[in-house]
């Protein structure tokens, strides 16, 4: 049975889920007014595109409506867990458009420094306050490490493809990535302390 | 695991946390992963910085028709409004359409199935037979011999890291997955043995998490009739 409006705003994500899962569309719309920005933000920094974002973001929330029943909550928050979806199948349209360059940008500092639009609630505040420590940190990393984790995570691109793109051995591009991944993780811990 | 058997597979491991292996490094890695404490802690420890990474972009305003179209989908879903499935097959299912593990580059390869065409068919020694289609570029080719055959695929896109290929027959209209699950090489051909093709009357393949499915979870990538 569909809960009302004002219910499914006040529970938390991981309680929607199994409401997700009975088809209850008053819990997924709350869940798409939660994420959907960040969705539709993470499908256009990916394809470039406001069509194509629009499509891609449109049919991961469609797959989660339809296999809401999949989400582990063990293996992390539904945000996380959502936004890989939307990840995959912005690559997946990446892959599909033969010969086309997935967008990157690299120096795109007002990008990274732009702040999202008015927080709603505490909760997204915090979230906020982790993405610009994340923003941050990103930003703060040498050239070469954050150039390396853009192409894997928004580009698709494997730690071959990589090295052969940027011509550089395997063992470098392996070593930036984890140099740049353990400065954002290290940020994050500071943060949390 | 020893030091330095530990020390090779570590290299890996932040490719593999940022989903940038190739197919085969990440079954592999998935596998030693399974036996090794100390590289699932080190995956745990760097999960919340990839988990983080789509929160760094740039924020934009999704289209209010976004919300609009998803949710008016999702009510005419909720009321069993949805149209039913083609009922040619449940292969085509527009749930299977919608599921997670489906990508458009599978969906365009599926439309472009729909347009395929027979380039050939013949015969061969020893009652052999070869049918061949070619869908978009993608050539597909299913070698009869005996009760058995094989499936082999030519020019297939390059797949996520986290997917195979799993290869489906129906039989008396019912699907069962081929065991055998593969991948595609770097020049994009793939082949897989079908051991019994009897009563077999369409055979498909659709792209699957690593490990295969049971029952297909995306659109397939290709169908072929199977002339009796």
């Amino acid at each position: 049975m569909a809960v009302r409006r004002e219910k499914a705003e006040r529970l938390a994500d991981e309680e929607l889920m199994p409401l997700v899962s009975d088809r209850d569309p008053e819990a997924f719309e709350v869940l798409y007014d939660r994420h959907g920005g960040v969705a539709y933000s993470l499908a256009y920094r990916i394809v470039g595109d406001r069509a194509a974002a629009e499509e891609v973001t449109q049919e991961a929330f469609i797959s989660v409506w339809r296999s809401g029943a999949r989400f582990d909550a063990t293996r992390g928050s539904v945000r996380s867990w959502l936004l890989s979806v939307v990840r995959n199948r912005a690559i997946d349209f990446l892959r599909s458009k033969a010969g086309r360059a997935p967008k990157l940008v690299f120096d795109d500092d007002s990008a990274l420094e732009q702040r999202p639009a008015a927080e709603r609630t505490e909760e997204e505040a915090l979230r906020r306050e982790t993405a610009g420590e994340v923003r941050g940190a990103l930003g703060a990393l040498p050239r070469e490490q954050s150039q390396v984790i853009e192409l894997a995570y928004f580009g698709g691109f494997s730690h071959s493809e990589i090295a052969e793109i940027l011509g550089l051995p395997m063992g470098t591009v392996k070593g930036r990535m984890r140099l740049g991944l353990e400065k954002i993780r290290a940020e994050l811990a500071e943060g949390l302390a | 695991v020893s030091d330095a058997g530990h020390t090779r597979w570590s290299e890996d491991l932040p490719a593999y946390v940022l989903g940038a292996l190739e197919p085969t490094e990440a079954a592999a890695f998935e596998r030693h992963l399974d036996g090794c404490r100390r590289c699932r802690a080190e995956v745990r420890w760097f999960e919340p910085a990839v988990a983080t990474l789509p929160e760094s972009v740039e924020r934009r305003e999704p289209p209010r028709s976004l919300r609009r179209s998803l949710m008016a989908e999702v009510r005419a879903d909720a009321k069993g409004e949805t149209p039913p499935p083609p009922a040619r097959s449940r292969w085509f299912s527009r749930d299977i359409l919608l599921r997670p593990a489906i990508g458009l580059a599978v969906l365009t390869l599926t439309v472009a199935a729909v347009a395929g065409y027979e380039l050939g068919k013949g015969g061969g020694e020893g009652g052999a037979s070869t049918e061949v289609m070619r869908e978009h570029g993608v050539t597909v080719k299913m070698v009869r011999e005996g009760n058995g055959g094989t499936l082999e695929l030519a020019n297939v896109r390059r797949m996520p890291p986290t997917k195979v290929l799993e290869a489906w027959v129906r039989r008396n209209g019912t699907m069962e997955p081929v065991p055998a699950l593969f991948v595609p090489d770097r020049a994009g051909r793939a082949s897989t043995m079908i051991a019994d093709m009897a009563g077999v009357d369409a055979v498909m393949v659709t792209q699957e998490p690593q490990g295969g499915s049971e029952e297909p979870t995306s659109v397939p990538i290709v169908t072929m009739s199977i002339p009796r």
